[in-house]
């Protein structure tokens, strides 16, 4: 029997645990922008799930992908590996592309949900799309980064990439929102 | 060309995460007014999407990973495999929702003290992360034996089905827990 619970609750234990810890500080983020959030600009409070989901998502495929080249041998551990710039942009432009039609229907869907607003459509998308952009950037690099650094050391990129990046994700998403939004009120 | 190949399978799959996780925004503005009558409950909501979204993609993946190692098929899926599979993830799910709560609680009264109820974030978290990792589990397991049905690779499907419902259940199920709790307590 390869599979036994105690296994899995041992093995799972010590990175869930880490991974909480970031997370909860995310959390305290979040409280910390509260009155923001909450009372003046909503909207943005409901963004959230989803700058994080597509951001995580870009960086989780970009690093599967780059873990498979980096299997194959069609990826080599090179800087200038053309292979790898193509897929980086790749995963920029969809990333983008998905940020500014993604915060558009968020505007409609809070409109029509008769939220009060506070902040008109192209600063909203702005926010969003920049949020985005920097966002996607940075973990297209820490994605980069890691599967190299793992693949060298013989660590399957399958299991480290995705975690890593979905967490750091996490709290730099929350982080360049509230930069950008502080931004655009001032 | 790999990068056409991965435009042309993930973006639909990329939009459709995004349009998941609007339905998870919504949820969460329709939790403004709890934020503000408890505190700390903001706290915990990057966590417990986090740890469900670990757990669940993780059991996901074992088992896809036990199938095309000869573990578990369609004929003989109700085994011992599966079983501790679920048994594990099944306890990390409420251990790792204790730590959430008391880690919230404690951060929340240092940082900024406030004081919430240990007893009432932590019954919400505890409620919210048990419930949607039992919804998770059976819903992995319902995915799976589909995927097995059909004779497609769980590995392609699992993932991404789990990312965009997992959010949704999860913001469904602290709402719910937090509605409940506040009711009760």
């Amino acid at each position: 029997m390869i599979y036994s619970w105690k296994k899995i609750v041992r093995y799972g234990i010590p990175l869930l645990t880490f991974c909480v810890c970031i997370e909860i500080a995310v959390g305290q983020l979040l409280q910390y922008g509260e009155t923001v959030l909450i009372r003046q600009l909503p909207i943005f409070l409901i963004s959230i799930p989803v700058i994080n989901g597509i951001g995580g998502n870009v960086g989780s495929i970009l690093g599967a992908h780059l873990a498979s080249g980096l299997h194959i041998g069609s990826i080599t551990l090179d800087v200038h590996d053309k292979e790898m710039h193509h897929l980086v942009i790749t995963a920029l432009f969809m990333g983008v592309l998905t940020y500014v039609l993604i915060a558009i229907i968020i505007y409609w869907t809070g409109m029509f949900n008769g939220l009060q607003m506070n902040i008109a459509l192209l600063p909203f998308v702005f926010v969003i799309t920049a949020t985005g952009c920097l966002l996607i950037c940075l973990l297209s690099l820490i994605s980069v980064i890691t599967a190299f650094i793992s693949f060298r050391k013989g660590i399957d990129p399958d299991d480290v990439v995705s975690p890593v990046v979905t967490t750091f994700g996490d709290t730099l998403g929350i982080i360049f929102l509230f930069v950008f939004v502080g931004a655009v009120i001032l | 060309m790999l990068a056409k190949t991965m435009l042309k399978q993930s973006l639909p799959l990329l939009i459709l995460c995004g349009l998941g996780g609007i339905i998870a925004g919504n949820t969460l503005g329709l939790m403004r007014d709890l934020f503000v009558s408890i505190p700390g409950l903001i706290v915990v909501i990057p966590g417990i999407i986090a740890l469900r979204g670990n757990i669940s993609t993780a059991f996901g993946s074992r088992i896809g990973s036990a199938y095309h190692l000869g573990i578990i098929h369609e004929e003989d899926f109700w085994n011992d495999a599966l079983l501790q599979n679920v048994i594990g993830s099944i306890l990390l799910s409420i251990f790792v929702s204790a730590v959430i709560g008391i880690l919230a609680y404690f951060t929340t009264f240092f940082l900024f003290h406030l004081t919430p109820d240990p007893l009432e974030l932590i019954s919400i978290v505890l409620i919210a992360g048990i419930t949607s990792g039992l919804i998770l589990t059976a819903l992995t397991i319902g995915i799976i034996y589909i995927v097995f049905k059909r004779g497609y690779d769980p590995d392609n499907i699992t993932g991404p089905a789990l990312a965009t419902v997992g959010d949704i259940i999860t913001m469904l199920c602290i709402f719910g827990s937090a509605l409940l709790v506040e009711a009760f307590l």
